[in-house]
């Protein structure tokens, strides 16, 4: 035996083998998935510019994306594993492990920190008993502190999981969102009208858009962090 | 306001301008998003106007562009004309537009609304573009979180595809073009034009050293322009119109319309169409109907985190283009402001604007790797009431080994920009949230190994 003792790594690794979550029958393309990929692929001078459309379909499909997720979109494009991972691990929007059925990301960025985006996320942790980035215990709601997410006229709003917008975020807004969500319904699109338009055109100037909403005086935040 | 009028060494309209001023990117027409609305009002008429026999020729177009004296509208303001010639000659090569709809600077939101109401003005602005400068494929990479525009977008992009005004071929012409959405999935950096090409060829989103630029190696390594979406959109209406024209509207350093992004503590948000260069207090006062809850204005935010902020007791006579707020040390960014009144909390609100640094940094290079999360740990403790005075210079000294070319992109020197600005126009508060710390440390006494010590605990 050597007396040259190997240190052991200060920081522990990673489990190199982990238990999986998708058994290999689970992680296949169906027809129609496979079509999709090949049309993508044709897009992109290098199929590999593909890879970020395929993590989005593999990610509505499984939910999250887990390893051997990640290793599938991989192997789909001829990519390495290691190539896939720092893709799929450089962007906040691929769920790296499972969130709740609805992920809610209050934005506190700037703007709607000035207008009250605290508020509202302290509001919903209390409301769902979780802090942010937890997900609750009947696996329902995730809540995430987000960055600007681009709707800063209608601070404080929300997304729900990489989806829909919520405008103009109130305590009583939040009530009604958690519960038509507890019951699967999911709000519509809602397009928010720009001010010129209610002077101009007097409203919405989208027909085919149900919910419609207007710019409002935006709050002023009780807490700032 | 009676300041503004007198003010037109700047290059400043006239105050009445914006006032008569019809909108031209959005104008007010119900359903314009939809491509047979579209083209009953003359959509998609410039490109066949410019596709016909006796049209006008790639270079014209550029031409006009650059008469136009147009500027890119994604917060860096390069004229987009000039960008256009650093194209090389068509060659062996397939050459790229990149569209920029990443925008994910905080505080900005106006080119959601071009892609929410007039996308087709967008789809023809990208052939335009596509036209003059050779382009085989336009991709737009909009950022992940605007799911539902791009599904919407998709939508009228395949009419337009149906209707032959791209793909093969377009209208008749021997002109093709291909146009690809590209989704995103939630990174700043990738608004960084070189970070944007590594993203769009299935890479982490890492900047790039330039040279070489873009247009020499850009996507795939082909020649790339990059543009943003409002930029695009503008390029219709410089043909139409013509470039001398068009250059006459809004302020001289940046001519034309300009979609105002407008939040914060206004009594009417919202995004509006309006020349360049319209006075600030017009702006806030008529525009937006003055201040929510009629506090007194604070701070004053023209366009995105990265552009510094400005002090309310400063805005008198200023005008949104970049010669003007260039006096007090800001630029227009991407002309989303941001209005802030007097009980906002400066230091937290510094504290968020760090954060957001640290939060998106890619992690490529030290200074702002390590910078960034420094900058917040150094903000948050004032935040907390534990700074002490000498952190009000450490941030200041930390600031100047971020920037300044220290770093592959801007990106740390976007991050720089504000927090130096508000420590700097705004120390009264950072200095007084420092003196109610427990441990109060005089300015006197904050050099030396030994004041740290006591200080510390």
């Amino acid at each position: 035996m050597s007396t040259f003792g190997i240190q052991q790594p200060i920081v522990e690794l990673p489990d190199q083998d982990p238990e999986r979550d998708f058994s290999d029958e689970e992680l296949v393309w169906t027809e129609e998935e496979q079509e999709q990929i090949e049309a993508w692929e044709e897009q992109y001078a290098d199929e590999q510019g593909a890879i970020m459309k395929v993590l989005w379909l593999a990610q509505e499909k499984f939910g999250y994306l887990p390893p051997e997720v990640i290793k599938l979109c991989g192997e789909t494009l001829d990519m390495s594993f290691s190539q896939t991972y720092g893709v799929a691990t450089f962007y906040h929007q691929y769920f790296k492990e499972e969130k709740g059925s609805y992920v809610l990301d209050v934005c506190t960025c700037f703007t709607c920190q000035v207008c009250g985006g605290y508020d509202i996320l302290h509001y919903l942790e209390e409301k769902l008993d979780v802090h942010a980035g937890e997900t609750t215990d009947d696996g329902m709601f995730t809540v995430q502190e987000a960055e600007c997410l681009g709707s800063c006229g209608s601070a404080p709003m929300m997304e729900i999981t990489n989806g829909v917008y919520v405008h103009q975020l109130t305590p009583e807004k939040i009530d009604d969102l958690i519960e038509s969500l507890r019951a699967g319904e999911v709000p519509e699109f809602t397009s928010v009208t720009l001010p010129q338009d209610e002077d101009e055109m007097d409203g919405n100037r989208r027909t085919d858009v149900e919910n419609t909403t207007t710019y409002e005086t935006q709050p002023r935040a009780e807490h700032m962090e | 306001m009676e300041a503004t009028n007198g003010n037109a060494t700047n290059g400043a309209p006239e105050t009445k301008d914006w006032r008569s001023y019809d909108r031209m990117l959005l104008p007010p027409t119900q359903d314009l998003h939809r491509l047979e609305v579209y083209t009953e009002h003359d959509g998609y008429d410039r490109l066949r106007r410019v596709l016909e026999n006796e049209g006008m020729a790639p270079g014209d177009v550029t031409g006009e562009v650059k008469a136009s004296g147009l500027t890119g509208r994604g917060g860096a303001g390069f004229p987009t004309g000039v960008k256009w010639t650093f194209m090389p000659d068509p060659g062996e090569k397939p050459r790229f537009l990149g569209v920029n709809a990443d925008e994910s600077e905080p505080g900005t939101y106006k080119d959601r609304q071009v892609m929410e109401y007039n996308p087709h003005l967008m789809f023809e602005g990208i052939l335009l573009a596509g036209y003059a400068m050779h382009i085989d494929t336009a991709y737009v990479y909009v950022r992940g979180e605007y799911t539902d525009w791009i599904s919407q977008m998709a939508t009228e992009l395949q009419k337009a595809y149906d209707e032959g005004y791209v793909g093969e071929d377009i209208l008749g012409s021997d002109f093709s073009m291909d146009i690809v959405l590209h989704k995103g999935a939630g990174a700043y950096i990738c608004g960084e034009e070189t970070s944007l090409i590594e993203s769009l060829e299935g890479k982490r989103g890492y900047p790039r050293y330039k040279p070489p630029f873009p247009a020499q190696k850009g996507i795939f390594g082909c020649p790339t322009t990059i543009n943003n979406v409002e930029t695009l959109a503008h390029v219709p209406l410089i043909v139409e119109k013509g470039g001398e024209e068009y250059s006459s509207i809004g302020a001289e350093d940046m001519p034309g319309p300009a979609l105002y992004g407008m939040s914060g503590h206004i009594k009417r948000p919202g995004v509006y169409e309006y020349p360049t260069g319209i006075p600030l207090t017009d702006l806030i006062y008529d525009v937006c109907g003055g201040m929510a809850r009629d506090e007194d204005p604070k701070a004053f935010v023209p366009g995105g985190s990265s552009t510094p902020p400005i002090r309310a007791d400063n805005i008198d006579g200023l005008t949104m283009n970049d010669e003007s707020l260039g006096e007090v040390g800001s630029r227009t960014g991407t002309l989303c402001p941001l209005v802030l009144d007097a009980e906002t909390d400066m230091v937290s609100f510094a504290r968020r604007v760090a954060h957001f640094y640290q939060d998106e940094s890619c992690g490529q290079c030290t200074p702002c790797r390590e910078g960034t999360g420094w900058l917040e740990n150094i903000l948050a403790r004032i935040d907390q009431g534990e700074g002490r005075m000498r952190d009000l210079d450490l941030i200041l000294e930390l600031c100047d080994h971020m920037d300044g070319g220290r770093t592959i992109c801007a990106f740390a020197d976007g991050a720089v920009g504000p927090v130096r600005a508000i420590v700097k126009r705004f120390r009264d508060e950072f200095e007084a949230k420092c003196q109610a710390s427990v441990y109060p440390v005089s300015t006197e006494v904050s050099a030396g190994p030994n004041s740290a010590v006591a200080a510390t605990e």
